[in-house]
């Protein structure tokens, strides 16, 4: 059941990931016309529409992570102190903690994307929706590479 | 009432901060006998996780100190920096990295 949850999370974080990626590029480096190109059309993303989208792919990535996370700590994280992984272990503990604040941050995320545009806020939702895509992304890889040490149904 | 969410996010990373250093979780859970207990409890059989302990006293703190921010004038509220709803779980993921140096430094 884990190895089942585990690739949800995985495809989960990857949509996440593609949704956050897009809405920060655009975010610092919207696109005045669309030309067609594909740095274009990355640019030009109507970023308020992925922010409920980012919110519910945030939650269920993170609802499954922690149900998996107890596998984690019973069977996966014994290995990496039996071999003396201490960076990948410190990596995953971080993990969990960026997680939770990264779920902290999601009402201030959606506060500053969902009020009326002004232009003293825009510099506040760009470094918030930085911060989250930052934090997914880290997690992303070290969730990863935490996986690829243990092994797939090892 | 949604002006309370920027604090929510400010003082949940704060809050978090202080769980995870005091181990202020109201439950534990134990994975290998898949029970949860009331309070922090010392591990059973297998390791005790107090990260979902954490999360709920982190979500209600933030949530509590966020509904008594609606009770200061928007006024007020509005002279306050915008910056610190990311400068402060920045600051507090610093602290982090500070807290588990010792897994990259061996």
């Amino acid at each position: 059941m884990f190895s089942f949850l585990l690739i949800l999370h995985g495809l989960a974080a990857v949509a996440l990931l593609g949704a956050l990626t897009h809405q920060t590029i655009s975010v610092w480096w919207p696109a005045r016309t669309r030309t067609g190109s594909f740095v274009s059309s990355l640019r030009s993303v109507p970023s308020m529409t992925y922010t409920n989208a980012v919110i519910v792919l945030f939650l269920v990535t993170a609802v499954i992570g922690s149900v998996i996370y107890t596998e984690y700590r019973v069977a996966i994280r014994v290995t990496l102190q039996d071999y003396r992984l201490y960076i990948p272990e410190g990596a995953f503990e971080l993990k969990e903690h960026v997680a939770a604040i990264a779920f902290g941050l999601l009402p201030a995320y959606w506060y500053y994307w969902k009020a009326p545009p002004a232009k003293e806020r825009a510099f506040t939702r760009a470094m918030v929706t930085t911060l989250i895509a930052l934090i997914v992304w880290y997690n992303f890889l070290v969730g990863h590479v935490v996986n690829d040490i243990r092994g797939f149904g090892s | 009432m949604s002006r309370a969410f920027p604090v929510f996010s400010v003082t949940f990373a704060l809050i978090y901060l202080a769980c995870v250093q005091y181990n202020l979780a109201p439950f534990t859970y134990h994975p290998e006998l898949m029970q949860w207990g009331l309070g922090v409890q010392p591990p059973r059989q297998g390791p005790a996780m107090y990260w979902f302990g954490w999360l709920t006293t982190a979500t209600l703190g933030a949530a509590a100190l966020g509904a008594l921010s609606l009770l200061v004038p928007v006024t007020l509220t509005r002279r306050v920096w915008a910056g610190f709803v990311w400068l402060v779980p920045v600051l507090v993921i610093a602290a982090f990295v500070y807290i588990l140096r010792g897994y990259f430094l061996r």
